[in-house]
Formats: structure tokens, sequence, C-alpha cells
């Protein structure tokens, strides 16, 4: 007995077979009811349209991990997934990513298994307690504060979507999770032991967030890895690097190891109001370190402020009172050191009048909207892609001159994943005449970070060929674009670094949509 | 062919293969153990165990008193030597389980917790909310790899036991990676592959519970003992057949009619909805038959109701459910009663064991669901599975590790190697016919379910053999579509098929002659328990001709057979 057929969709299953080492699509029609699951889906089409698809499934109630596939570019289980839920009369069916494809959408997932064994994944314990015959005691908020991490079910899609794994050194969000399940549950007594097996590699994680928001299982590994990065803080046993970024940001309140002096060197001879001369505005532009001081940037901020100008809008901005927004620091797990920028740039905000703030960065972006104290602060934050949306959709921005450039966009993942802010970008880059916007395959929720989040920016360390920026590049390049658009200085940075590793500058070049923006004007 | 060579060889790496290679390597650190699985460890079946794993932990109860509700449970069919040894070592594997960092759900004083269940007279089930078997299986992997001498042969699929002289000597195992056959050399095998309700379409099982450790062992000559009893959930997700926890009758969920009334009051006066499974699955299905099931596009259904237990309590309890339910029925429990029916859930039969877990065949151990030891008779009670993994999982390791240590290899005749490649590979995967293995899998679900489920008459019965013998020779006839070996999930099926007809052969074999009622063997021809008669196992052999019955007595030590009313 089954429901009505509520419609057919059509499956574009994307294949491989192992004897010719040929990937190919077959295209199935699947009659879809209320209820079915991908998975179901799937069994109708092995059963009825053809035997030879090959995928991974068992238990078909999400909690034996085995269905993992890639639908219209998202991670998720098969055997969770309404196909009425995705609203799509097409789907293009994948196997997951980061691992070999053994056939059709069966990957081998042996590398993923692999990484838990560099870790303890059992309770450590002196030996004479364990041989106690007697339970150990935990209190129900003792047990809380770690349960919510042990509802992983290995299912390897934070892997899957995971930019850090291209580096063997890296765990794996998953594994990072396990570990601190183990640190964070009150009968464990290992925590050394814990923390030698991660002391070097848990900073390649770039806080993209992806392993978070696909978990089938709501678990949040991105933030059970910043915790972990806390801890090693703590510890005091961080890389030089880390450490370095960390120490210029208590001196100097900004990460690149620059004078705070030279904050607004980038206006030079602009004429670019500041606190304290001034301490009222409709706009407070919030520059942020990377394109306040670091030369290829700097010319980001300019093009900022000229666009603020051709509006006419009325901006100024915090000067050298501007301090680091603490988003990569917090992200690195330097809490108490956050804290003390984020209470300065509050405090300063509270002094300054405006009727917003707008960011060049989606790291001040999304710390000014989701962290505290800053979110608590009620400010009114724009990323600038959403405040020059807006003025185009208003018609208040001429853009007269065109730029005939076939471009792609690459989603800053503090922007896109975090903020869900897809559209505003590409909503400028569209309304530039002449300008040609192709995508790549892995856009949006699904964008592939550029490996600069949670400090990496300064602290890569990788071979070239393991740096989440060159796969990025690759995958650009393959579109024959000869721009990479963005709207982060940190994608910048690491983009155009891997255009140079890549030696393709005569091929492809890095701008911010800002300085596309800039020509057509 | 390559030849691998291990001490041990523990097939599935379910809660009783990996309990038992934990076991085993504890045992003894010169023992080199292998763990072949057909899925990764952590996609076993044992995972969706939900409820809860039986143990005595406190005042108030005793081992008396679960060895007693075990048995009466059991309708007196289990062997009560082996229920008092296993109520016995239950606690000790909570706090094993524990110790490895199980995360149990806790009482406010820090103690492991315990809820009620269907048929235990006192609240002894262990939890870990209601993903108990997911965590325990979760926990004992991560324990199992930690071993040296533990090597994991992750999606292989084993296809035939090789025995010579009552011997168990070794196996064919395909590497599903590469498609390739080998045989393992081992001195000892314990078989824990599970259980095979996928004989069933409307069942709580995963795809992959087939069963397939079962027809290998009764191929190879072994018994299987009293597969007529099969249990039925009462609670089955409809559509899907998903399990929702016995659990959430425990923390006081009702059962409701069409007509709005707790029906269980008709049946189990006292228990009410706690009254063990097969009670409670042939309540609901009378409801059903008598028209006072609820509709749907699915048919009818009874309403599992746990509105009054309130949205905290439903959270920290029974998140899963709550999740599959919204995720899969689009029904949140919070808000509306979940849509559940009776659903094929678990074997009380199996590989013929004895207490320490020994088969008929010497060096050849089983564990877990795929073995019959026999601890659950003829209706297990909810949560003493998962003990039965642990408890039993643990014998079977130090067992075969003691054997392993006493014997020596022997020599795999390469004649046998050569059989089974020609039979699975030749005659399977190279057979040109025009049968398809979905039809004739989906037929035996059929026949099953109209047939062999919850009441079952002997006309019905005799014409269910007939029909799946035909399908039997059908099969003879069917045609893999995918000619490849690299991952052949099409082989696999047909393999699979192949083990589970003969399961649904013997399960019916076993219920015709049985002409009474015991447990979650109920005959409406035949409605009264028979112990004159029946008080006695069945043993299932393997003939060419189907199986051959015989029968052992059943063991008594403290409880003769009495009135079983709840």
């Amino acid at each position: 007995m089954s429901s009505e057929v509520e419609k057919i969709v059509e499956f574009k299953i994307h294949r491989f077979d192992p004897k010719q080492k040929r990937h190919y699509v077959s295209t199935y029609k699947v009659p879809v009811r209320k209820g079915t699951t991908l998975l179901d889906a799937l069994m109708y089409t092995k059963d009825n349209l053809d035997e030879t698809l090959a995928f991974r499934h068992s238990c078909r109630m999400g909690v034996c991990g085995s269905c993992g596939i890639m639908v219209n570019g998202k991670p998720m289980l098969a055997c969770y997934t309404q196909v009425l839920h995705l609203e799509s009369d097409s789907l293009v069916i994948e196997p997951l990513q980061n691992m070999p494809i053994i056939k059709d959408l069966i990957v081998d997932i042996q590398p993923f298994f692999d990484t838990y064994d560099r870790i303890k994944t059992f309770l450590i314990k002196p030996e004479d307690k364990l041989r106690k015959p007697d339970e150990f005691i935990q209190a129900p908020a003792e047990l809380k504060r770690y349960w919510d991490l042990t509802l992983c079910i290995k299912c390897s899609i934070c892997y899957s979507a995971c930019p850090a794994v291209i580096d063997e050194r890296f765990l794996g969000p998953s594994t990072y999770v396990t570990n601190y399940r183990f640190i964070s549950d009150s009968r464990d007594e290992g925590i050394d032991e814990r923390l030698k097996p991660m002391a070097e590699n848990v900073w390649l994680c770039t806080s993209c967030n992806s392993c978070t928001l696909f978990c089938p299982k709501e678990v949040d590994c991105s933030n059970s890895i910043v915790d972990e990065h806390s801890l090693m803080v703590e510890t005091g046993d961080i890389p030089r690097t880390v450490k370095d970024v960390l120490t210029s940001v208590v001196r100097y309140h900004n990460p690149t190891g620059t004078h705070p002096s030279k904050r607004m060197d980038w206006a030079k001879d602009l004429k670019i109001k500041t606190f304290p001369m001034v301490t009222k505005a409709d706009v407070l532009y919030f520059v942020g370190c990377s394109p306040a001081y670091d030369p290829r940037n700097q010319e980001i901020a300019r093009s900022m402020a000229s666009i603020f100008n051709n509006l006419g809008v009325d901006f100024a901005t915090l000067g050298t009172e501007e301090w680091c927004c603490g988003d990569h620091i917090l992200r690195l797990g330097e809490k108490g050191l956050f804290e003390i920028v984020a209470e300065h740039n509050v405090t300063m905000f509270e002094k300054f009048e405006a009727d917003r703030i707008v960011t060049l960065s989606p790291h001040c972006y999304n710390t000014f909207k989701n962290d505290k104290p800053y979110s608590d602060a009620g400010l009114q934050v724009q990323h600038y892609t959403q405040f020059v949306a807006e003025a185009i959709e208003r018609g208040k921005l001429e853009l007269s001159r065109a730029v005939n450039k076939r471009v792609t966009y690459h989603d800053p993942c503090f922007l896109g994943k975090r903020n869900e802010i897809f559209d505003a970008p590409r909503q400028i880059l569209e309304s530039l005449n002449g300008l040609e916007l192709v995508e790549m395959k892995r856009v949006k929720e699904n964008s592939f970070c550029c490996g600069g989040g949670a400090g990496r920016v300064w602290t890569e360390d990788a071979a070239p060929e393991k740096r989440p920026c060159v796969n990025r590049v690759r995958e650009a390049l393959e579109l024959a674009v000869e721009v990479i658009a963005t709207a982060c200085p940190f994608c910048i940075t690491t983009l155009e670094d891997a255009v140079k590793v890549l030696d393709a500058e005569d091929k492809i070049v890095v701008e911010d949509i800002l300085e596309l923006l800039k020509e057509a004007i | 062919m390559e030849t691998l060579t291990h001490d041990i060889v523990i097939v599935g790496a379910g809660l009783a293969g990996l309990r038992a290679a934990v076991a085993a390597a504890e045992f003894s650190s010169k023992i080199d153990i292998a763990v072949i699985s057909k899925v990764y460890p952590v996609r076993s079946h044992s995972v969706c165990a939900q409820g809860g794993t039986a143990a005595v932990l406190r005042e108030g109860d005793s081992n008396d008193l679960h060895a007693w509700d075990t048995v009466k449970g059991s309708d007196f069919l289990a062997d009560q030597d082996i229920v008092e040894f296993f109520v016995k070592q239950a606690p000790e594997e909570i706090v094993t389980l524990e110790h490895w960092g199980c995360p149990w759900s806790r009482t406010d004083d820090g103690k492991i917790n315990q809820r009620p269940f269907g048929g235990h007279s006192f609240p002894r089930a262990c939890f870990a909310a209601d993903m108990t078997g997911f965590h325990e299986m979760h926990t004992l992997y991560g324990k199992a790899t930690a071993y040296d001498n533990i090597k994991f042969y992750d999606e292989w699929f084993v296809t035939s036991l090789i025995v010579e002289d009552n011997v168990a000597k070794g196996l064919t195992v395909i590497n599903l990676k590469t498609g390739d056959m080998h045989a393992f050399r081992t001195k000892a095998i314990i078989m824990a592959t599970g259980g095979y309700a996928r004989i069933y379409e409307f069942t709580t099982f995963s795809h992959t519970a087939t069963g397939d450790g079962m027809t290998i062992a009764y191929r190879a000559g072994v018994p299987l003992k009293d597969m007529e009893f099969i249990q039925f959930h009462p609670t089955g997700l409809v559509p899907s057949g998903i399990l929702i926890t016995g659990g959430a009758r425990g923390e006081g969920g009702y059962l409701i009619n069409a007509k709005g009334e707790r029906f269980m009051k008709r049946y189990a006066p006292e228990k009410m909805e706690l009254a063990p499974r097969d009670i409670v699955s042939r309540a609901e299905t009378t409801e059903i038959q008598e028209g006072l099931g609820l509709e749907s596009p699915y048919g009818p259904y009874i309403a599992l109701d746990l509105r009054h237990l309130g949205e905290e309590k439903i959270n920290e309890r029974l998140p899963l459910i709550r999740d599959v339910a919204i995720k899969l029925s689009g029904v949140d429990p919070v808000k509306e009663p979940i849509p559940i029916r009776p659903a094929a859930h678990y074997s009380m039969g199996g590989i013929h064991a004895n207490i320490k877990t020994e088969t008929p065949l010497s060096g050849f151990y089983a564990a877990g669901e795929c073995s019959c030891l026999n601890v659950h008779g003829a209706n297990r009670l909810g949560t003493n599975s998962t003990t039965d993994c642990l408890v039993f999982g643990t014998v079977a390791g130090e067992e075969a590790a003691k054997y392993a240590l006493s014997n020596s290899f022997r020599e795999i005749p390469r004649e046998k190697i050569l059989t089974e490649e020609r039979r699975v590979f030749d005659e399977i995967l190279g057979r040109e016919g025009d049968e398809r293995v979905s039809v004739i899998r989906d037929e035996m679900r059929r026949i099953m379910s109209e047939k062999m489920w919850v009441f079952r008459k002997g006309d019905e019965l005799e014409s269910a053999l007939k029909e799946l013998r035909n399908l039997k020779e059908r099969f003879k006839n069917i045609r893999v579509e995918d000619k490849g070996r690299t991952f052949n999930t099409g082989l696999v099926a047909a393999l699979q098929l192949d083990f589970t007809l003969d399961l649904a052969e013997v399960t019916i074999a076993g219920a015709l002659p049985r002409t009474e009622s015991r447990g979650a063997h109920s005959r409406p021809d035949y409605p009264k328990r028979d112990d004159e008669n029946w008080l006695k196992h069945t043993l299932a052999y393997y003939t060419k001709e189907g199986p051959r019955l015989e029968y052992i007595p059943v063991t008594i030590t403290k409880w003769p057979p009495a009135v079983r009313a709840y």
C-alpha cells in the first residue's frame, strides 16, 4: 500500500565505471510520493530501471551513516532526505567529495576512518580505576556537556565538505569532534594524550563551517575545533605563526605586525573623516586590518571610499581607534584576547554616532553579527555587498562603463556559509554591463573555502598542492574565466597566492567586487 | 587466490562481533584476530537498537527476577541454565562499556539510569537516550580499533565456511572493493552476523540484515534452532517500518485504537502497554483485523501517543525517534500520535550453540542474534538482545581464544575454494537467466508477510512453503545485470537473496509442524500452548530436499512452565 504519486523527478546520477575508468551520467525518471526519500528513489531505480547502479545503504533511518551523497551540490544522507522537500524536478546526484570514487556513488571511505587511528577513541583512566568493578559517577549536567558531540554517525559528510582535509595532516572534522568529546567527558583523565595528536594540525581548520552546516546530526564540529584551539592556546604549545598573530594583536591591535599608527596609511591624501575628529556620520566604515595594512588590499579600501564618495554618502572611520575585530582571534581560540578587542570596538561604536556600520571584510561582519559582546550591542551592520547592492537597486550608482570580462564569483565562507549572503554579490556583478558571470561547480552553501579563515591566511604552511586556495583556483581555471571575483580581503590574498603557485598569472586575476565596480563607474 | 591467515576470524562487526573481538584480544595479545564485515562496523544493524540494555544493577532488583521475567517472557522455551548465566553476567558488561566511555544516561546522583521496559518487572533497561545500540557500538568500535592484534576487513563479504571432518577450517570471502575471492585460514571462527528480518518488507531492520551467517552455517551442516520464532515489534513506524523504541512505552506512551481507547486493557490489564512484544503485537493485529485501526493511505494503523509526556521529556529521553518521526513520517510526536503497526523485528532462533557459544562444529562459535543458545525462547523481552550480544560476545571471544591457543592451523583443501568460486562467479554472477533478483526478493517478502506474519495457520504455511520452494527454483534462473567485479552490489544482492530464501524456508518449515501457540509463534488453528508435545526446541538440518527437523528438550532449572498472564 502506498500513497499517490505526486510527481516524476529526474535523477541525473554521476557514475563511474571502474573497469573502463569512465565517468558518465545516467538519467532516470522516478515517481515520487509523499515520504519518498532519496534512498527510496535510488532503490526504486536499482530495482526497476537499472540494476547496475551502485550505492551504499543500510539502516534507512539516519543512524548508520552509509548513504551520504551529493545532491545538487550539497552533501546529505539519502535516507534522511525526502525528495519532495528538495522542491526540484531535477536532481544531480554525485558521490561524496574528497575521497576516491570506487564505483558510481561509492567512494573509498577508508582514508576517513583511518584518521581515527591517530587519536584515542576510548576513556583514558589510570589502570587501577579501570579495574574497579564500579561505575564512574557522572552527573546529568556533566553528561550534557559532551552529549551532542557523541551523536556523530561517522557518515563522512563533514570530511567530504571540508577544505582542510586535502592536507593529510588534518584529522578531519569528526575526528577532532571525537577527540573533544573525550576531552569534555568528566570521566576522562587523558588530556595530555588527547592534545598531542592535534597540536600541529588543528590549526589547518579554516572555520569555514561546512562541517557544521552539513552534519545530518547537527554536531557542531566547527566550534568544537575552536574549543580545541582554546585548549592549545591555554597550554601555550602553539605554532610560532599562530603565536605571532596573537602577539601582534596584543601589541598592535592588528594581526599584521604593523604599528597601529599606520592604520590609516591606505587613505593618505583621500581626506577621509576619522574619529575622534568626527564623532558622527551616516555610515561608520569599518575597514578591517587586511585592507588597512596589506598593500594589495589597501586598493580595496580605497575603492570602497571612492564608491562612498560617488554615492555622496556621509562616512567616517574610527581611524587608529579601529582595532582588529577579533574574528580570527576568536576562531584561533584566544577568547580572552577576543574579548579585549571586542570590548574596545563596542565602546567605540557607542562613542561614535552612526546609522550603520559597513564592513569590507565578511569576517568583521560575521563577528559583529554573531559573537558576543558585539551581538548584544544591537549594531546595525552591513557587509559592503549588501550596502552596494541596495544602492544599485535604488538606481543611485551610475554604472556607465562596460566591464567586458568573463568572471566567476568565489563565495567567501563568512559571507555565504555563515551568513547566507549569496545574492547581493551576484546582483552587483550582474548589474555590470558587459560582465559575463560564470558559476563554478561549488557555489553558495557548497562553496569551497579559500583556506584563509581562522587565521590561516597568516599561518599557511601547507605544501602548495595541499592548500585549499590552489584547489579552488584550479576549479576556476577550468571555466576559462579571466577574473575570480570575491568579496573578502583574505580570499583575495589566498587566491592570489594560488594563482602565483599555479603560475597562472597570465590567465587569471583575482579581484574584489569593488575593484570591478570601480571600473564600471 | 590469496589465502589470508588469522588465529580467529570473527564474521560480523555489530555488538556481538566487536565485543567478541575485544574479549579475544584482551584474553591474549598473542592471538591474531580478524574481523570481517560486509559493511564498515559502525554501519552494522546494532546501531539501530534504541531502548536499552537489561541488567540488574540496583537494590530491589535481583538476578532471579530478571531470569524469571526472561523465562516467562520466553513462554518457557528458554533454556534456564543459560538464562541464569546470562543475567549474572549482564551487570559486568554494562560497567565495562561504561569504563570504555559509553555515555549512559544518568540519574540525578550520577549513576547509570534505568527505565521500565515491556515484560520486565523492574526498571532495569540501562539506556543512552534512545540510541543505546548506537552508543554501545561506537564505544566498542573505539575500543576494538585500538588493539594491534585486531585487523578489520571492512566491506568483505563471506560466502561460505570451509569444513572438513566436522572441523571449521576457514572461510571464503569476497573483497567487495576488488571483487576478488580470498580464502581465510583460521583456527577458530565466530559467527556474529545478526538477524534476517529482511525476509519481510515491513521490518524494523536495516537493508543489510539478511542473515548471511545463519545460512552459511546451515549449509555447512550446523543446525538452525527455533527459527519459527520471529518477533514482531509492536511499534514499527508507518509506512517505513523504522523502529520506534519500546522505550516510548517504557517512558509512558499509550497505544490507542480508532475509538481513542487504550485497548491493551483488554489484553494485558496489569502491564498494559508494557506487556511483552508478542502480546502487544497480537493485540494490535487483532484490533486492526476487527476494524479498529486508524485509516491512512498506507493501510490501517495504531496510534502511539506520547503527547502527555511533554516536549522536555521527549527531547531528553526520545530525541532520535522524534527526529525520525518528523523527518520520515512528517509527524511530530510532541503534537500528534505516531502511526505504528507491528513490524518484523528479531529472530529468537539461530545457529544452534551452547552456553559457551560452541556449535556442533569444532572451532565454530556463534553469538548475538544469528545464534540461538537459547536465552529468548519463544519471545524475547525488549533490551535483552543487546545484553545477549555483550554477554555472549564476550564468551565467544574468550572461548574462541582458548580454542585457538590449543589448536593449530589446518590446511584448506584447494578444491573447496575452487568449487565456491565456481558457485559465486560462474553459477550466480555468470548465469544468463531471465529472473530478476528484486522480483524474487519482493515475492519472498510478500509470501512471508501474507502467510508467516503475527498469526499463521497450517494451510497458509503449507501453501507458503510450496510458493517459496517454487521461488528457490526460479532463483536458479536469475540474471545479475552488472557483470563487473568491483563493488558489485548486484552480486551481493543475489548472494543475500540466496541466503534469505533458505532462511525463509526453514522458518516456515519449523512453524508448520509446531501445532501450538507459544510466544511469537501464534497459530489460530492451535491457539493453546502445548507443553506436553511442544516444550522442545526445533533443530533444522540442511539437506538438498529442504530442512530435516529434529527436536531437543528445553532445560528447566527453577521455573516449571506456568500460565503466562500479564
